[in-house]
């Protein structure tokens, strides 16, 4: 703890709350209806999974499809209704401002080549999270309306509209996948980002990373401008 | 397997997946090959040819409309393949009424066959549209992508969308035994007839030259050109429209945009994404001593 020597050979981490039970458990069926949906999707999508999607097999892939559907539909939904407070004052944290120019200027530096650039102080969420979670409310919508209308609109809706409804639902699913992808290599394989998975798993994160890589957050906006002001000035 | 192999394992898994080819959009279509030439000057609209249709392909009866005195069923189905229609046109000097014999049109550039993501609709050698309902998962595309609304779906359950799809196959399991379709074989005025493509083409528009000199101004040939030129012509008496077709129509461009813009964009937007991140990884392990990182 904060205070206490440090004994040598230990790391002493500070961990303080970020995500409540229930965004962790929805966190986890979100993942758990959004991973089977893409893969009983791309059985359609690649030429290379063709057999899969043939006969009987294909049948249940469609049949998986809905059933994941249910739980991805459900998911916000649930979240909205069990803790409405917090989904408001997490969306509360999706503002832009400069700092979030001065991140995607130095995002590639940081991330991809692991120098330690002047990254503006950022919020609870940093600019790609919230990029992350736009693509992830707005593909979420998509899917809902894309795929209920495929689901129970054939033969009722026009074939114009249905075909539409396809070819979006195909474009949201290259979206969401492409961030996906991204979202997963950085919580599970990019030494930087560590804390991510622990707080997904624990809800806690540590208050060094915190601060580091949340300072808004950690310090509040104004003192996180001012300490941010400071390094650049003394470098 | 530790996390490295993991995702080394699932990156050459996905790039493998994303790089295989993919079919080409009309591979295997051909102009040429067998066709029907419906007659519509020829036709007395006896339904021999819905009855034998219904008959060889063992597909059940449907109820009547009471108020449809003529077409009954009112229209295709997936029980329903060939179907005589009643085309009336009604105006102040004269109605005219005149009989279409509706079928798959068995085009050559056909969109049930580029939807279908199973394989299950297919361009068959002998040139007709085929259909290999054990390959059928009943996702329906074919339904909402054909121009002429003809493949229905056997719905059997709409909560778990269990189906499969229903069409005209050009009797497959008669024709490449040497046999004509059940609809030829039935037709007793021969308005049906079965043959070469290019040889009834020609056939087709003698027909034509023969209508217009007797009167018939408007007397056209459908499907030569239409979605790449179809394997079911027609000889109308009347301009297209009277028959509710639609002259030169072709695959929906909503359908072509989707399978030659969106699946290859697709495949390399993800393609790109998961190569980007393979040497983001590889840079970034070796630029970062982990025992630095807090």
């Amino acid at each position: 703890m904060n205070g206490q020597p440090k004994e040598s050979g230990y790391v002493q981490i500070r961990w303080i709350p970020k995500y409540t039970f229930i965004e962790r458990f929805l966190h986890w069926v979100h993942t758990a209806s959004f991973i089977p949906l893409v893969a009983t999707g791309l059985v359609l999508y690649l030429p290379s999974l063709q057999p899969l999607a043939q006969g009987e097999a294909g049948i249940w892939m469609r049949l998986v499809h809905r059933l994941a559907a249910v739980l991805f539909i459900a998911e916000p939904l649930l979240y909205g209704i069990v803790q409405p407070l917090r989904l408001w004052l997490n969306m509360k944290e999706f503002g832009v401002d400069r700092d979030d120019l001065g991140w995607i200027k130095n995002a590639f530096g940081y991330y991809v080549l692991g120098k330690h650039a002047d990254m503006p102080p950022q919020g609870r969420y940093n600019t790609g999270e919230k990029m992350n979670g736009i693509v992830m409310i707005v593909s979420w919508a998509l899917f809902v309306v894309t795929g209920l209308i495929m689901w129970f609109g054939k033969g009722i809706v026009s074939a114009e509209l249905f075909r539409w409804m396809v070819v979006l639902h195909d474009v949201t699913m290259i979206a969401a996948v492409c961030m996906f992808l991204v979202h997963l290599y950085l919580a599970v394989a990019h030494p930087l980002m560590w804390a991510a998975l622990v707080s997904m798993r624990f809800g806690v994160t540590s208050a060094s990373y915190a601060a580091e890589h949340h300072a808004k957050w950690y310090y509040g906006p104004k003192r996180a401008r001012e300490l941010y002001e400071a390094q650049k000035k003394h470098g | 397997m530790d996390r490295r192999n993991f995702l080394r394992l699932s990156g050459a898994g996905l790039g493998t997946a994303l790089v295989w080819p993919g079919r080409a959009l009309y591979a295997g279509a051909e102009q040429q090959g067998l066709a029907i030439l419906y007659d519509a000057s020829l036709c007395v609209g006896c339904r021999a040819c819905q009855m034998n249709c219904k008959n060889w392909n063992k597909l059940p009866a449907e109820s009547t409309d009471p108020l449809k005195i003529y077409e009954s069923p009112r229209n295709l189905s997936a029980r329903t393949w060939t179907l005589i229609q009643l085309r009336k046109q009604i105006s102040e000097k004269q109605s005219q009424r005149r009989f279409w014999n509706k079928q798959c049109m068995h085009c050559t550039e056909a969109a049930c066959v580029v939807v279908c993501p199973t394989g299950a609709m297919y361009k068959h050698k002998l040139g007709f549209t085929a259909y290999d309902e054990s390959k059928c998962n009943g996702c329906g595309y074919c339904t909402q992508a054909c121009p002429f609304g003809v493949p229905h779906m056997r719905t059997m359950n709409m909560l778990t969308g269990k189906a499969k799809a229903a069409r005209c196959t050009f009797c497959q399991d008669r024709v490449p035994l040497g046999r004509k379709t059940a609809c030829v074989d039935a037709c007793p005025v021969a308005a049906l007839i079965m043959g070469e493509r290019l040889e009834l083409i020609q056939e087709g528009k003698k027909r034509i030259k023969a209508l217009q000199e007797t009167g018939f101004k408007k007397a056209n040939l459908y499907g030569e050109l239409e979605a790449g030129g179809l394997h079911r012509l027609s000889v109308l008496v009347d301009e297209p429209a009277a028959y509710a077709l639609v002259s030169g129509i072709q695959v929906p461009p909503l359908i072509n945009f989707w399978q030659r813009i969106v699946h290859p964009a697709g495949k390399l937007a993800m393609g790109v994404t998961v190569l980007g991140i393979v040497i983001a990884w590889f840079i970034i392990r070796r630029n970062i001593k982990m025992e630095e990182v807090e």
